[in-house]
């Protein structure tokens, strides 16, 4: 109950700061995906189960938000949390370089998907991969900085010890 | 090749192959699924949220919103004398040449809680809705000029369906010479709006305002639209391609007003039309 809780809160949150903080800066060109960070930071600790669901939840607010396309961001989303979800067992999800590597792929994936629906492949296609590079080359530095000052804040790690499971209860 | 899987994983499999069918039976289906009801949840829930988040960016914005606005009301209470006396003389040649006077159009102060769609804003969470007497079709502007028209309305909220949307479609005019043209949202190869259906016998030329024409069944006519910034030639070769920068900062909404719509009946829920 406390996982599903914190899933919908914690998508909510993201929702809520994409659509007010982040808008300004997406119509300049700068899509900070906070999407694709959360989802990360949920397949990281909860793996891949927990991470396909909360992808495939936020992405349908995500989708409803947005008037057209339902569905674009719930299956990169759910894709995305599943895929690192089962890296999560293979990398150290502590170390920045892991983390920032997993942002970067996970971001290029996820905006690759979504805003080739918005320019289209054939005609935008030198726009969508400018955005797109944009969007990996700020949203993964910006996102371990992030994670890096929670798990200074916090004073312990953020996803649990090497040995630990994805999810399991220490 | 399952069964040699560990029962959660084929689990997990189980629930990701789900997520994706889900997804694409959404991505295929999900325009003519009447989405109304869910977004207007959506919006009640994320409303009181959307305001606290944007009272730092409100409160950082009034005061220097506040010293500009001083300056622009003893401007405009400047123009405004000079044009009152313009309106009684073009009132007086109106009716002797038999023309109908312009309509007036009553504004509606509503401040804007959310916009959606990356990489511009489509759509605009307002809050005013029914019981403010939004309607579906009004027209949303800002001092600066249109924003869009209301597309969805709920209690207490509502949906604006904004310029940048691919299914908005205005019909508009060029202020100094009348040449007509349909002002649409094109996101490829790059976001821009473009004044489409402009032959090429007719001269545009960049730096002239766009407004709303007398032919738009949507709108009333003479809402500033924006100012043309580029012309050149459709690929198609038949008509002009007459790019726009919107007079409204489209992903700068704080507030805006909204006006009464036509006396026509609108398709529920759709931004489209003119």
């Amino acid at each position: 109950m406390k996982i599903v809780l914190g899933l919908l809160l914690m998508a909510g949150v993201a929702l809520l700061i994409r659509s007010t903080a982040l808008s300004v800066l997406a119509a300049r060109g700068v899509i900070l995906d906070v999407l694709g960070f959360v989802v990360l930071v949920w397949s990281l600790r909860y793996g891949e189960t927990w991470g396909s669901t909360f992808g495939f939840v936020l992405g349908l607010g995500a989708d409803l938000d947005a008037a057209h396309w339902l569905g674009r961001h719930a299956l990169a989303l759910a894709l995305i949390g599943y895929g690192v979800g089962r890296l999560s067992r293979a990398v150290v999800r502590e170390n920045a370089v892991t983390q920032l590597v997993l942002l970067f792929a996970a971001t290029v994936i996820h905006q690759l998907w979504a805003l080739a629906f918005e320019f289209g492949v054939l005609h935008g296609w030198p726009l969508l991969l400018q955005r797109v590079a944009v969007s990996a080359l700020v949203t993964a530095p910006f996102g371990v900085l992030l994670l890096a000052l929670m798990r200074h804040g916090g004073g312990q790690p953020l996803f649990g010890l090497a040995a630990d499971e994805p999810g399991s209860k220490r | 090749m399952g069964g040699f899987l560990p029962p959660a994983e084929r689990r997990s499999g189980a629930l990701l192959g789900l997520f994706a069918a889900l997804s694409l039976l959404l991505l295929l289906t999900g325009e003519r699924i009447p989405l109304g009801a869910l977004r207007a949840a959506g919006a009640w829930v994320f409303a009181p949220f959307d305001r606290l988040v944007l009272v730092a960016d409100r409160m950082s914005a009034a005061w220097r919103e506040n010293q500009q606005l001083h300056e622009r009301i003893t401007r405009l209470e400047l123009e405004n004398a000079r044009l009152r006396e313009a309106g009684i003389e073009n009132q007086r040649l109106r009716d002797s040449l038999g023309l109908p006077a312009y309509r007036g159009m009553s504004l509606r102060p509503v401040e804007v809680l959310a916009l959606s769609g990356e990489p511009m804003p489509s759509s605009a969470t307002l809050g005013a809705g029914a019981r403010q007497g939004v309607r579906s079709g009004d027209a949303v502007v800002t001092s600066d000029g249109l924003v869009g028209r209301i597309g969805e309305v709920y209690a207490g909220l509502s949906r604006v369906t904004l310029l940048t949307d691919p299914d908005a479609a205005v019909t508009c005019e060029i202020e100094s010479t009348g040449v007509q043209g349909v002002l649409r949202y094109v996101p490829s190869p790059f976001p821009r709006l473009l004044l489409t259906s402009v032959p090429l016998s007719d001269t545009v030329r960049a730096g002239q305002r766009l407004l709303t024409s007398g032919l738009s069944m949507r709108y009333p006519r003479g809402i500033p639209v924006g100012r043309v910034t580029r012309t050149g030639r459709d690929p198609g070769g038949l008509t002009q391609e007459i790019e726009v920068e919107p007079a409204a900062r489209l992903a700068r909404l704080r507030h805006a007003f909204v006006g009464p719509g036509p006396a026509l009946p609108l398709p529920a829920g759709r931004g489209g039309g003119r």
